[in-house]
């Protein structure tokens, strides 16, 4: 009998990644075609608004760049905790944890000058996210808990947190009892450098290449690399599983709570449970689409970030909301389906016979 | 965070691809996207099979308007989508009436984050299509309206529930739904046989606190020995939370079950449990027909068309309006059958005092839960102060209110 498996391709797909790419999203295109059609809507016109309202002038791209900025920081912390199979499944609440520290650090230090306060904050948000990765990280390095149950869980935690901190202690005096934290000083808004884009935008282009250079030519990242490809070649050349284990955890939220930081500083008017509205997992798709390379987050976050925004905008085109999501999942999909056809190929093998 | 949980379960599917690609010889794993659409269904109420006892809901339909507006476009952004009978439902019905009668075009976005990027782009959406005004309907979107209505001059920005606004293009409203409550209150305290009500809520903000009051003041008009037990979810909709508040109500002793939610769940529990049920928002009575007793529900399309009008007209100049059941834009639902004609004359006699202004359901004497005096006889507090205890801020509980004001 036989069955369907995917197998390692021997030889890479001529032109890569970029045309298995561009096939994966015209199948997109062409199932979201029927789909527009079944549903009424006007096929080129919905693809035009897509477009338009998400790379089409400048201050759509802008407004596109700003999308992509947590987007890529969570897809960044995810690749790197992937590069040693390690799943953090809990950006989203690493995100909120920074966000909430960075928040903690304005509340400290809301007369300070602005660009002291926004680097405190972006400080104080990292540091966030990595002690909210520090308890899983232990859990697994020291005693083998799955990091994917610890950090999904606390994602939970951090939206209780929030509310807590909503309703209590940091509730907004001048809210008139409504449950909000106080608006963010006014010193730790990021400038804008370009129409709508902020400075978070550069920022995390930095951060991103700093650490595409640091797990690809560091002594550190060269280990991270071995110690995922096989525990065992590491424990041979001496690397320590347990500080790998902890230390990549711990830098993944750090980034995600990072993400957090910009978040707050950059888009939002002040800390609630939504800062991270579900950015902590389209980071995994980030990774999932950029290979797990950090190097590629940045690009797969714009066509991220564009799918959103171009996806949400059909809806006030008459579009059905359903449809909309549909049609930014079937992008999404053709798009990851077409990374693993590149590198997977799929053939008929005879099924094996099990012996034991 | 059923966005989230979705988002999560596609993230799921997505990694059963990835890790399928990786070579391993089982096929596990992809069932639990399967799970995605369970909690939708919930909400599904089945208003067919149930051999109803007669069931007239009342679904305003008298929105009109003899302004012609049909230059103005007008973008609603709503936080959940319609649904069939919730907060956005009686929102989106409001604003097509309007669009309507009004002669003005409606543009629509759905399950929009507050506090989220989404918000802002739609907004900007809105306008690059021709928006003339946008109408926000939770209070979450009021910090981006805000800015919104600052970057735009020329749009006129209304904001539902909030408490943020200018005296140019940014306005905010809400309607004194405790009225309504206050009526469907002196229902309850008229049907419970255990003296215990039971009050699903969903968050503990002034507005929920007060229509909590407002019924509680009505339950022991009609019956001085009855008590309103809160249960808390920390949802606005999310019909399985919901549904399991109820049951730990009902199961708790209470026969009579309110609540301040956007779905029907806590209707078809006491359906099931053979309790009394006081719907929200809109008349659900369909539901729930043997456990429907009364309801508090919303008339938007009055207002809009008037916001349209001003829109059309230039009128428009921000500020604040929070009109009551003199504007017909907060009502009482229909009565069940079995509510008595001494409830409904009493019903009648109120609703008109309160329209007169000759009657406020907060007018003292009134005391907290530990039955201290906080509003004294013949006094009523003002909407809005900035010190001490106001409609707008309210965030205490009266008397006969058990459970904490806090969450």
């Amino acid at each position: 009998m036989k069955r369907l498996v995917l197998r390692r391709r021997e030889e890479a797909v001529r032109g890569g990644q970029p045309v298995a790419f561009a096939a994966g999203l015209v199948f997109a295109l062409v199932i979201g075609a029927l789909l527009l059609t079944i549903s009424g809507d006007p096929v080129l016109g919905t693809y035009q608004r897509m477009w338009d309202r998400s790379f089409g002038t400048a201050d759509t791209l802008s407004a596109t760049f700003n999308r992509a900025v947590p987007l890529a920081l969570a897809g960044l912390a995810v690749s790197i905790a992937a590069t040693m199979g390690l799943w953090n499944i809990g950006a989203e609440g690493q995100i909120m944890f920074g966000a909430t520290a960075a928040t903690l650090v304005g509340r400290v230090g809301a007369d300070w000058p602005s660009p002291v306060l926004i680097v405190a904050m972006l400080i104080g948000a990292a540091i966030g996210g990595a002690l909210w990765a520090l308890g899983p990280g232990l859990a697994k390095a020291e005693i083998g808990v799955s990091e994917i149950i610890t950090t999904l869980m606390l994602n939970e935690v951090a939206v209780r947190l929030i509310v807590y901190l909503q309703t209590g202690p940091w509730k907004d005096p001048d809210g008139f009892g409504f449950p909000q934290i106080t608006v963010k000083p006014e010193g730790s808004q990021l400038g804008i450098i370009w129409e709508r884009s902020h400075l978070g935008v550069l920022i995390a282009l930095a951060v991103i290449a700093g650490f595409a250079w640091f797990v690809n030519r560091s002594v550190w990242g060269y280990e991270l690399r071995i110690a995922g490809a096989s525990a065992k070649t590491a424990a041979y050349a001496g690397i320590s599983m347990r500080k790998k284990v902890l230390g990549v955890l711990v830098l993944s939220g750090a980034v995600a709570g990072f993400a957090g930081g910009i978040e707050l500083t950059g888009t939002a008017a002040r800390l609630n449970e939504n800062i991270s509205n579900g950015f902590g997992f389209a980071g995994i798709i980030v990774a999932a689409l950029a290979l797990m390379r950090p190097s590629g987050v940045a690009l797969v976050a714009v066509f991220f970030g564009a799918v959103q925004v171009g996806g949400q905008s059909i809806q006030t085109l008459g579009v059905s909301p359903a449809v909309a999501g549909i049609l930014q999942a079937l992008i999404l999909f053709g798009a990851i389906g077409a990374a693993v056809l590149s590198t997977y190929q799929l053939a008929l093998v005879e099924r094996k016979v099990v012996t034991t | 965070m059923q966005r989230r949980l979705r988002l999560f379960l596609s993230v799921l599917f997505a990694l059963t691809l990835i890790a399928a690609s990786c070579g391993d010889d089982d096929d596990t794993a992809v069932d639990s996207t399967d799970d995605a659409s369970a909690d939708d269904s919930a909400g599904d109420a089945s208003a067919d099979d149930s051999a109803a006892a007669e069931c007239a809901p009342v679904k305003p339909d008298d929105t009109s308007s003899s302004v012609d507006a049909s230059d103005v476009t007008a973008a609603f952004v709503y936080l959940t989508d319609p649904g069939d009978a919730g907060w956005t439902w009686a929102h989106h019905r409001g604003a097509e009436q309007a669009a309507a009668a009004t002669g003005a075009s409606l543009l629509t976005v759905e399950n929009i984050a507050e506090g989220s990027p989404e918000f802002d782009q739609s907004v900007r959406d809105f306008i690059a299509d021709g928006a003339d005004a946008v109408f926000a309907t939770s209070f979450g979107y009021m910090d981006a309206m805000e800015a919104l209505s600052a970057e735009f001059p020329d749009v006129d920005f209304f904001h539902a529930t909030g408490y943020k606004s200018n005296d140019t293009n940014f306005g905010n409203y809400f309607g004194r739904i405790y009225q309504a409550r206050y009526l469907t209150g002196l229902t309850a305290g008229a049907a419970t046989e255990t003296n215990e009500i039971g009050y699903v809520a969903a968050f503990p903000i002034p507005e929920v606190i007060r229509g909590i009051n407002a019924f509680t003041l009505g339950v022991r008009e009609a019956n001085p020995d009855a008590t309103v037990t809160v249960n808390w979810t920390s949802t606005w909709f999310d019909p399985a939370v919901e549904g399991e508040a109820a049951q730990a109500l009902l199961d708790g002793g209470a026969d009579v079950i309110a609540m301040h939610q956007d779905s029907t769940a806590a209707g078809e529990r006491a359906e099931a449990a053979g309790a009394r049920w006081i719907s929200y928002n809109s008349d659900m009575c369909e539901y729930a027909p043997n456990a429907y007793l009364s309801s508090a529900i919303w008339n938007w399309g009055h207002y809009y068309a008037l916001a349209i009008e001003s829109v059309a007209d230039g009128s428009f100049s921000g500020g604040g309006t929070w009109p009551g059941m003199e504007t017909g834009m907060v009502q009482i639902g229909s009565l069940a059958s079995d509510v008595s004609q001494e409830i409904r004359d009493l019903i009648d006699q109120r609703s008109q005092e309160m329209i007169n202004g000759s009657f406020d359901p907060f007018t003292g004497p009134i005391n907290d839960q530990e039955g201290n005096e906080i509003i004294a006889a013949g006094e009523t507090p003002p909407d809005f102060a900035p010190d001490g205890l106001s409609l707008l801020g309210m965030g205490v509980f009266v008397e006969g209110v058990v459970g904490s004001a806090e969450g």
